[in-house]
């Protein structure tokens, strides 16, 4: 389970996080929600060593990540699909997926290949373009190239930031299905989105982030019932 | 009275920093030029064929001899327009290598009092005589460089607090802002390229006679390299900046005999670091801005 | 025309020297996106230290070619860690001007080590002339002409078919997210000098034992023919580095033929000049990024 407790996180003189807990458990999608500039994306640096906290503590199943680097939480465990994919636009699929596994063992060479196969049969869409240059792929199919590239690391846990920006509506339903199916596979999930609608379906837990601190946490049902919510971000109620 | 040794470390002081200004005026602007060798030496020749050859007068030959370097600049910058960052800076020294090899085509001899007098390739122009024809004491030379100079100086600090300075300035900083401003960076980085273009042309035909011997050799990289790390390590915030540069290197480190042969190792290893620690330089624009707060407050009180 | 056609020849081969030079620039640039102007004077310490084990140590080629190699990387280190592990990222052109202030130290490092102006250096091949029809080549040229395609060979293998090849090509591409595959960005640019090292001292050791000395002024040579391979091709592209170096080659040797030794240099800058002014991108067309715009960016 990642627990992340009290972290504050600065730009320069400026807190963009004054102090947010949360709790991911295994098994389960865990969804942050907010506007833009809550903080969202900074709190997914921050948990994945990108950015460095002031204060706080950010543990994995009882190993403190706080201070330690990109590269080290990544073999911890933590998997980020970043925001706006970034996928490798001069490098084939077959090597953005590589990429992916980078982190892991050479000793795994085995399990790595094993991956890659399954990773294949999961995304055909990908397996049709092996070759082909990341940049030159769709929306769509970057986004799964990017999934598939995160998932290469065998991560504990896989973070995904706003997963639906930048997407057609069909293809936003297709790419949430395959967040769906991936949980039921058993794959922890914390999700930063700005589509509402969309997390509320998937989510087992939510997380409302607003200007820096969570001014909510409870089930979809739980944050249904509360009338301003509803009214900011779902667009509904009186 | 200074001897001629000290007075000629002056007036290299004084030539040379009337490139590194060229450097650094471009350097403002946002635009890292490591050519304006290249037009200190067009003016170089240009202004010594004049008095040399042609006979004018010395004043004629420096105006002509800038404004033949102002104009190539004002071309290069034309050519220049569309592309910028590093393509430019190589576009630069492309241009000043090639300046400097076709100065080695250059052969334009006449004959003088039976002697064959002017530029010859790879031989080089000497004979520029214009100060032993007229009796010019090296005292008198330096005083006229620097007279160059402090003309060239104040140009520069009613530039800099003309709109012209400002928009300069801008460029320097965001040349997209420059274009919402409703200013077209195109044609103020053309005059930015001409001015700094003839401020080196000053330079370079005050070098020619001031050392009455020129090859193509002089105007290499080395010293396009040079004029532009003055501006760095003196500071870009003021006209002073490139000056503090150049008396360093030339002042300082060319003349005191523990640095011989060891100048560029340290001048080198002076500018790397430099660059690390304070970009822009000892002067840069946030220090001399509180220099100048400091001065106000101090007059007020 | 059979003289052109000889020309071409004797550009190709030398164009696979420049090409090989422009190899080092443009993985430095793919890594970083800035130029390592220090990269001519690095290669030339290399083999100072290569001529100096020839001349007290042994005769043996492949020993020179070692200490060439080690000696070049040791410089490579010093410059990477100077000029750009330094500088904070996005100084593009501060890089740029710092390795260049460095050229001007390592010039007169150099100066210092080997006073005298030049300095025989192995051959590494015998010298024989193959005639072919018409035309003749070298020995020496044919076999950096090889040697060249060998380590272009070995380049592609190692970036396309090693891990930390992987790993250099994701940082070039795209420095943020290789951090998120858990990819050492410090490391991969260490690695990406110790390679365009290992390449210089060898392209150096190469080109120098074809012309069996060394004089001083092989580092600004050396950083020069490969600016000017790299930005005819391409800056940033590994095919454009090598058709610019050939290119080059090609002019240059016809321009000598023609015009001479000034006409050959001059030739080589004017091309690289209206390059830039007309096709930026260079041969392949590289797109220019918008991190290269440095018309907004301050020193």
């Amino acid at each position: 389970m990642l627990k992340v407790e009290n972290i504050i996180t600065r730009y320069g003189a400026i807190e963009a996080l004054k102090g947010i807990s949360l709790e991911a458990q295994h098994g389960e999608v865990t969804c942050l929600l907010g506007p833009n500039g809550a903080g969202k994306t900074t709190t997914m640096f921050t948990i994945a060593g990108i950015l460095n906290s002031h204060s706080g503590s950010i543990t994995l199943d009882g190993d403190d990540l706080t201070h330690q680097s990109a590269p080290a939480i990544v073999r911890k465990g933590i998997a980020l699909v970043p925001e706006n994919r970034l996928v490798f636009p001069e490098m084939s699929v077959a090597d953005n997926l590589a990429a992916g596994a980078y982190c892991r063992s050479r000793s795994e060479r085995a399990a790595i290949d094993q991956d890659l196969t399954e990773m294949y049969d999961r995304f055909p869409q990908l397996k049709e373009r092996r070759e082909q240059l990341g940049g030159t792929l769709s929306g769509g199919e970057q986004q799964m190239l990017a999934i598939g590239r995160a998932l290469m690391a065998r991560p504990k846990i896989l973070m995904m930031d706003e997963p639906s920006l930048g997407l057609a509506p069909l293809i936003v339903d297709q790419i949430f299905k395959i967040i769906q199916q991936l949980n039921e596979e058993g794959v922890t999930i914390l999700l930063v989105e700005q589509n509402a609608h969309m997390a509320l379906k998937i989510a087992h837990k939510l997380y409302l982030l607003e200007q820096g601190t969570v001014t909510f946490e409870g089930t979809p049902a739980e944050m249904q019932q509360e009338e301003l919510i509803q009214r900011a971000y779902l667009g509904t109620g009186d | 009275m200074p001897s001629d040794y000290v007075l000629t470390i002056i007036s290299n002081i004084g030539m040379i920093s009337l490139i590194a200004l060229s450097a650094y005026l471009l350097l403002v602007t946002g635009q890292i030029s490591f050519g304006q060798q290249a037009f200190f030496g067009i003016s170089a020749y240009a202004g010594a064929i004049a008095t040399t050859l042609w006979g004018w007068p010395f004043w004629l030959a420096l105006i002509f001899g800038s404004g033949i370097a102002a104009l190539a600049a004002g071309f290069i910058g034309l050519l220049t327009l569309r592309i910028s960052g590093m393509y430019f800076s190589i576009a630069t020294l492309a241009f000043a290598e090639m300046i400097r090899l076709s100065l080695f085509k250059l052969t334009y001899q006449i004959e003088i009092d039976g002697e064959l007098i002017g530029p010859n390739g790879a031989g080089g122009f000497g004979e520029i005589r214009w100060i032993f024809d007229h009796n010019i004491s090296v005292l008198e030379y330096t005083l006229l460089i620097y007279t160059v100079l402090l003309l060239v100086l104040v140009g520069m600090v009613l530039l800099e607090r003309s709109r012209l300075g400002m928009i300069f300035r801008m460029l320097g900083g965001d040349a997209l802002l420059t274009r919402t401003q409703g200013l077209n960076p195109v044609r103020y980085k053309i005059i930015a390229a001409v001015i700094a273009g003839f401020i080196a042309g000053l330079g370079g035909t005050l070098y020619a006679h001031s050392f009455t011997y020129i090859e193509p050799q002089i105007f290499n990289v080395m010293l396009g390299v040079h004029s532009l790390a003055y501006g760095l390590i003196g500071g870009l915030g003021t006209v002073l900046g490139p000056l503090i540069g150049v008396a360093i290197d030339i002042g300082f480190l060319e003349s005191i005999r523990i640095f011989q042969g060891y100048r560029m190792i340290v001048f080198g290893g002076l500018v790397a670091v430099m660059l690390i620690f304070m970009p822009r330089g000892i002067l840069d624009e946030a220090r001399v801005h509180w220099i100048k707060t400091v001065v106000r407050r101090w007059f007020n009180a | 025309m059979t003289d052109f056609v000889q020309n071409c020849i004797d550009g190709l081969m030398f164009g696979s020297g420049y090409a090989l030079l422009a190899l080092g620039f443009t993985l430095v640039f793919g890594v970083m996106k800035r130029l390592n102007l220090s990269y001519g004077p690095s290669i030339m310490l290399g083999t100072y230290a290569g001529t100096w084990v020839y001349l007290n140590i042994t005769d043996n080629a492949w020993l020179v070619a070692l200490a060439t190699v080690i000696a070049t990387i040791t410089v490579g280190i010093y410059v990477e860690r100077l000029c750009f592990r330094a500088i904070r990222h996005g100084s593009t052109i501060a890089s740029m001007v710092s390795s260049f202030a460095i050229w001007m130290q390592l010039e007169e490092v150099a100066l210092h080590l080997l006073p005298e102006r030049t300095y025989p250096f192995p051959a590494f091949f015998t010298a024989t002339t193959f005639e072919f029809g018409p035309f003749y080549a070298r020995s020496e040229h044919i076999t950096m002409l090889l040697l060249t395609l060998v380590l272009l060979v070995l380049l592609h293998v190692f970036l396309f078919k090693t891990r930390p090849g992987l790993a250099l090509r994701s940082v070039s591409d795209n420095p943020l997210a290789s951090a998120y595959m858990g990819i050492n960005n410090s490391n991969i640019l260490f690695l990406a000098f110790a390679l365009v090292s290992v390449l210089g001292g060898l392209a150096g050791f190469l080109i120098l034992s074809a012309d069996t000395q060394v004089t001083p002024f092989f580092g600004l040579w050396a950083t020069f023919k490969g600016l000017i391979a790299m930005m005819l091709g391409g800056m940033g592209s590994l095919p454009g580095a090598i058709l610019g170096g050939l290119l080059l080659g090609i002019v240059e040797a016809n321009a000598f033929w023609y015009g001479g030794a000034v006409m050959r240099d001059l030739s080589a800058y004017l091309l690289l000049f209206v390059m830039l002014i007309v096709r930026p991108g260079g041969l392949m067309g590289q797109k220019i990024v918008a991190e290269q715009r440095a018309a907004d960016e301050r020193v």
